[in-house]
């Protein structure tokens, strides 16, 4: 077979909702065959067992706290290859709502005005994890395509680097068969984010929300201009282009954000 | 498939047609427009029922049919000891009906045919192509439309049998191939039609080349000439500025073709399968290349390319323009980039330049 070792996999998680995590699990089919190529030495929501010993790490989650901050640096030291699992570790995801409002007003209406002068609430903006640690390959979504995880794992282990695709959803939707959701009277963010989802979302009748983040370059004025013509006020437009993301890694929310 | 016959046009009344059609979608995988969400679309058909030949071109063309959207063109057994892998090629090609093609898909239709049978064969392609039925039916443009412009609103060729609805009662039925001949004798033969009723037909051509409201400025003929001259034209620039090269345009394009294939190896590492996916030139990384390199850099350089495609570098190998004027592309795009509105700014700017 073309590899030549057995890769030592960890699964970690920072802030989030541990769904891509459970949609890994979910590949039930196939993981008998990937883990006879693979050892999983660490994977919290699945097994007991615990190593500090791994060549792949997958991350689940943004990071919010410090202690988080400083468990990625102790990641990026170990793994050979770092892989993000997910929106919320590949460009923020929803988590970066958090954002759009001041940490302390955050701290008072969740935890209650004492909250505010203790140390004991550790929680600062929404960072995806390659703004704090170099990131080998994204696997974007929300939740990630299950497809897509298991073609990255393949080009793992061929020793390929995984890709993600750079174009528009509409090329996926276009490929489903699927009707506009622009010519249906609605909107969506299709044109901007980036494909691998085979436009799942559109397919069983709900929009493109952009949970994958924007292509490398994407027209965000044209499509700002298009929502307006299809009855949105800029703000209205600006809010949804940024709702799970604002760029392709997190990195360009000042660019877009204006 | 394209042999001429001489077998002149037939007379069915409508209940006969109803029952021709309704034969075909009982014999046959029949797919055919219907209405989607207010949406015109291709549609695997039940009932001759949802079929409505009064709508615009549908939203995607019909060459999902004969080049689907995604299809496997080998497998991979990786587990055969010896030499090498052992590879199968994949086929698959049932017969089937396309019912309600206009003029502009069939002629449409014909180019995709001419390109996948130069060079190196599509085997895929032309197997499912000599298993399909075309039934084309007569149509009047909508605001968008503009074969008349390109010479392709008529279909002389390229079907099986092509329905023309008559204003009165009944319809006519013109035949193109043998094929044809025989579908038609066996489900419903009708009467030969009558002087008066081939009248209509032209009658009709006339009414629907009135009916045009986008045109394009300059004949058939002179669009190779004036795409070869635009190449500096500010107007690629000021649509490359609005593109979010999405793609879309390709994508329902009677007679875009191009398409990117990729081995993808199943999770157990034992076979795997060559996939072919649909492409398009308006994509960000369709001319991107080994070492980063990206020889068409900017949208407007890559709509530059695709209106030639459509209009210039198509007429010197196949001796024909590839646009058929349907109109999807200026439909579909979001960011309201018309093809007849580009080409007519491209066609006075080089005439101008002209003097």
């Amino acid at each position: 077979m073309p590899y030549s070792k057995r890769y030592k996999v960890a699964f970690f998680s920072m802030t989030s909702c541990e769904g891509c995590q459970l949609l890994v699990l979910s590949c039930e089919n196939e993981l008998p065959d990937i883990l006879t190529h693979v050892n999983i030495v660490y994977f919290r929501e699945a097994m007991s067992e615990k190593s500090t010993d791994y060549d792949i790490a997958f991350i689940e989650g943004s990071a919010t706290t410090a202690k988080e901050v400083r468990k990625l640096r102790k990641i990026r030291k170990q793994a050979k290859i770092v892989i993000t699992l997910g929106a919320c570790s590949s460009t923020g995801g929803l988590n970066r709502l958090k954002n759009r409002f001041k940490i302390d007003d955050l701290k008072e209406s969740v935890y209650g005005k004492e909250a505010l002068g203790s140390q004991a609430f550790d929680t600062k903006r929404v960072r995806a994890v390659d703004e704090i640690i170099e990131v080998d390959h994204h696997l974007h979504g929300c939740p990630i395509s299950k497809e897509e995880f298991l073609k990255s794992f393949n080009d793992l282990l061929l020793g390929l680097k995984p890709h993600a695709p750079n174009y528009p959803v509409c090329t996926d939707c276009k490929i489903a068969g699927n009707v506009c959701v622009f010519k249906k009277g609605e909107t969506c963010l299709g044109p901007v984010t980036r494909a691998g989802c085979s436009a799942v979302c559109v397919t069983y009748g709900s929009i493109c929300w952009g949970c994958r983040g924007f292509v490398d370059a994407p027209n965000i004025a044209a499509h700002t201009e298009t929502l307006q013509r299809h009855g949105m006020k800029k703000e209205e437009a600006l809010s949804f282009l940024s709702l799970y993301s604002t760029g392709l890694t997190g990195k360009k929310e000042k660019k877009i954000v204006r | 498939m394209n042999e001429t016959s001489p077998i002149p046009p037939r007379f069915l009344t409508k209940r006969e047609l109803k029952s021709l059609l309704g034969a075909l979608i009982r014999e046959y995988r029949a797919y055919g427009p219907v209405d989607s969400d207010g949406v015109p679309a291709f549609s695997a058909l039940t009932s001759s029922a949802e079929l409505r030949f009064d709508l615009s071109p549908t939203h995607l063309s019909a060459r999902e049919f004969l080049l689907p959207s995604k299809e496997t063109l080998l497998k991979f057994d990786l587990t055969e000891s010896g030499p090498g892998v052992v590879i199968t090629p994949v086929v698959e090609a049932q017969p089937q009906v396309i019912i309600g093609l206009k003029p502009c898909d069939i002629n449409g239709m014909a180019l995709m045919d001419s390109v996948m049978a130069a060079g190196v064969r599509d085997v895929n392609y032309l197997k499912r192509r000599a298993a399909t039925i075309i039934v084309g039916v007569e149509c009047l443009p909508d605001e968008t439309c503009f074969c008349a412009s390109l010479g392709t609103e008529r279909a002389e060729s390229g079907f099986d049998l092509f329905v023309h609805l008559l204003p009165t009662r009944g319809v006519l039925v013109r035949i193109g191939t043998e094929a044809g001949a025989k579908i038609l004798k066996k489900y419903a033969w009708g009467r030969k039609a009558v002087k008066a009723e081939i009248v209509k037909l032209e009658e009709h051509y006339e009414l629907k080349l009135g009916a045009f409201k986008a045109r394009l400025n300059a004949l058939p003929e002179e669009l190779p000439g004036v795409l070869a001259a635009s190449d500096e034209s500010p107007v690629w620039q000021s649509i490359g500025s609005i593109c979010t090269g999405c793609g879309a345009c390709n994508h329902v394009c009677p007679t875009c073709y191009c398409f990117d294939v990729s081995d993808e190896l199943s999770s157990d590492l034992k076979s795997a399968e060559r996939l072919r996916v649909w492409d398009g030139c308006t994509l960000d990384d369709f001319t991107l290349v080994a070492g980063g390199h990206n020889f068409r850099k900017s949208r407007a350089e890559r709509l530059r390319h695709r209106f030639n495609r459509k209009f210039n570098y198509g007429s010197e190998r196949f001796d024909s323009l590839f646009c058929v004027g349907c109109g999807r592309c200026s439909r579909t795009c979001l960011v309201d980039i018309n093809i007849t509105e580009v080409t007519n700014a491209i066609i006075k700017e080089v005439k101008e330049s002209r003097g």
